[in-house]
């Protein structure tokens, strides 16, 4: 069962795609990994999923109902029911780690006590493995930290989807190993669906349930790990084989 | 251009939108984040608006005092540094400060949060970014506005009162006394009412710049003098405006 049904999609900027007529379904309770070389367009397909940027045509089915991008009503029930891990985390450097996570609680469960709230960010935090670090601001802490950090306040509202933009960016790979351990865990344990974008084949191996390869604005394979053996495509087969073993 | 224009006027009109929107409702911005920017807009910025207010008086009323000798009309330093001070060099000082002051320090938040993902976060968390950062700061500065020109009317009189009893012999006591004959409370709102619309126009023009930055963190930097020179301009212009209104 799909949580998300793209329909014909065309994404891009100015009116000009970068990516067109995809049609692709996100399975629930899922890790989907949208995979391809730098510049093929993914992390833009991801701002069309996570409401950013309007198609240019074509339709994004959440849940089977279309989202209409340029309606307000719309585009906020599509962020209650998403979180967002970005690239570079996208803490805010203002608040502590406590207000950060606080701050979608306050926002949107405006009659939660204050003990509800701590309660639920020490959970969160807990969850991660940052229990205690409430009062640290996130330039106190590490990458790996402020990666999970922002792992924690993506799902503190309890999204159905949690999109990741290159969770293992900039990392080292032990640390990158241990985030993608933290997101499979999550996912097994919640039953949350995860959209992750990168293009760390070690990551893809480790986390991915479903695969879609994006190159030259299109998709080029879509399915399981094991599919991958099967797969005649060269690019395909040369893109995985760099380092994995399909 | 155009499409500039186009940008500016819709934050401008979403600003509006927003702000009484959250006066209505009282959502979409961080508790206590007025108060928070009260403090970082307003009381920060009472020191060099004094300061400047200060040093304009006794500049205006030094330069003044030796050309109104030279005719006999030294009381009438009184009448020039009230008007001048009130009506327009205290809203012009005070607006050029606050560019300076607020204007950058708003749009090198906002810009570096634009290329750290942090206002894409907001955004996917639900939250208007152009409400949750703006407002604050305009109601902020729409509060501190009236004291931050009161302290400026008083401290850049004194200026002119320094000079008045030190360069001319003018008694403090006459030299007001002289001041308000010439100035009514109308002359005192307007300039209040200047400074305010410059606030605003500062507050409007720093966040343009910060949220319409392309993703390089090296125009951090460059939006931030763009929005300084913007503010100004915007400042000088509606003064102009001002000037050419009946009050």
């Amino acid at each position: 069962m799909d949580i998300i049904r793209v329909r014909d999609l065309s994404v891009g900027y100015d009116g000009r795609p970068v990516l067109g007529h995809l049609d692709f379904g996100i399975p629930r309770g899922r890790i989907t990994v949208i995979a391809g070389e730098s510049g093929s367009g993914k992390s833009t397909l991801l701002k069309t999923l996570i409401g950013l940027l309007p198609p240019i045509t074509g339709d994004v089915l959440l849940g089977g109902q279309p989202v209409d991008y340029r309606s307000e009503d719309d585009l906020r029930r599509l962020y209650a029911r998403i979180g967002v891990l970005y690239q570079t985390s996208a803490l805010l450097n203002s608040l502590s780690l406590y207000e950060n996570l606080a701050l979608p609680l306050r926002m949107h469960r405006r009659g939660q006590s204050s003990g509800e709230e701590s309660g639920r960010v020490a959970e969160m935090l807990g969850r991660v493995g940052l229990q205690g670090s409430e009062a640290k601001f996130p330039f106190e802490l590490s990458g790996g930290m402020r990666k999970r950090a922002a792992v924690a306040r993506a799902m503190v509202l309890d999204p159905e989807i949690v999109f990741c933009d290159e969770p293992s960016a900039g990392l080292d790979p032990l640390t990158a190993s241990g985030i993608d351990a933290l997101l499979k865990g999550l996912c097994q344990k919640l039953g949350m669906t995860f959209v992750v974008v990168t293009h760390e084949l070690r990551s893809i191996e480790r986390i991915a349930d479903r695969i879609l390869l994006i190159r030259d604005g299109e998709i080029r394979f879509a399915g399981g790990l094991p599919d991958l053996a099967k797969t005649s495509d060269p690019y395909v087969r040369s893109f995985f084989l760099r380092t994995a073993n399909p | 251009m155009r499409e500039n224009l186009g940008k500016f006027f819709t934050l401008l009109a979403d600003e509006l939108y927003h702000t009484g929107r959250y006066l209505r409702k009282r959502e979409g911005v961080m508790p206590g984040a007025v108060i928070q920017q009260m403090f970082a807009l307003g009381y920060r910025s009472f020191p060099i608006v004094a300061l400047i207010t200060f040093l304009v008086g006794v500049t205006i009323a030094l330069t003044s005092a030796a050309q109104l000798r030279l005719f006999g009309a030294d009381v009438y330093l009184a009448d020039l540094i009230g008007l001048a001070m009130i009506k327009e060099l205290v809203p012009l000082m005070t607006g050029i400060m606050m560019a300076g002051k607020i204007g950058a320090s708003i749009t090198a938040e906002i810009a570096t949060m634009k290329v750290m993902d942090e206002i894409d976060a907001l955004r996917t968390m639900g939250i208007v970014p152009e409400k949750f950062l703006m407002v604050p700061r305009l109601i902020a500065i729409t509060l501190c506005v009236p004291l931050l020109v009161a302290v400026a009317d008083v401290v850049g009189l004194a200026g002119g009162v320094l000079v008045g009893r030190l360069s001319l012999g003018i008694p403090p006591s006459v030299f007001l006394k002289e001041v308000f004959r010439v100035l009514d409370l109308g002359d005192f709102l307007v300039g209040l009412l200047k400074t305010m619309v410059f606030g605003w126009a500062v507050v409007v023009a720093s966040g343009y710049k910060g949220f319409f930055i392309s993703r390089g963190a090296e125009e951090v930097g460059t939006a931030t003098t763009d929005s300084v020179v913007l503010s100004i301009a915007l400042i000088i212009g509606l003064d102009c405006v001002f000037a050419f209104l009946p009050i």
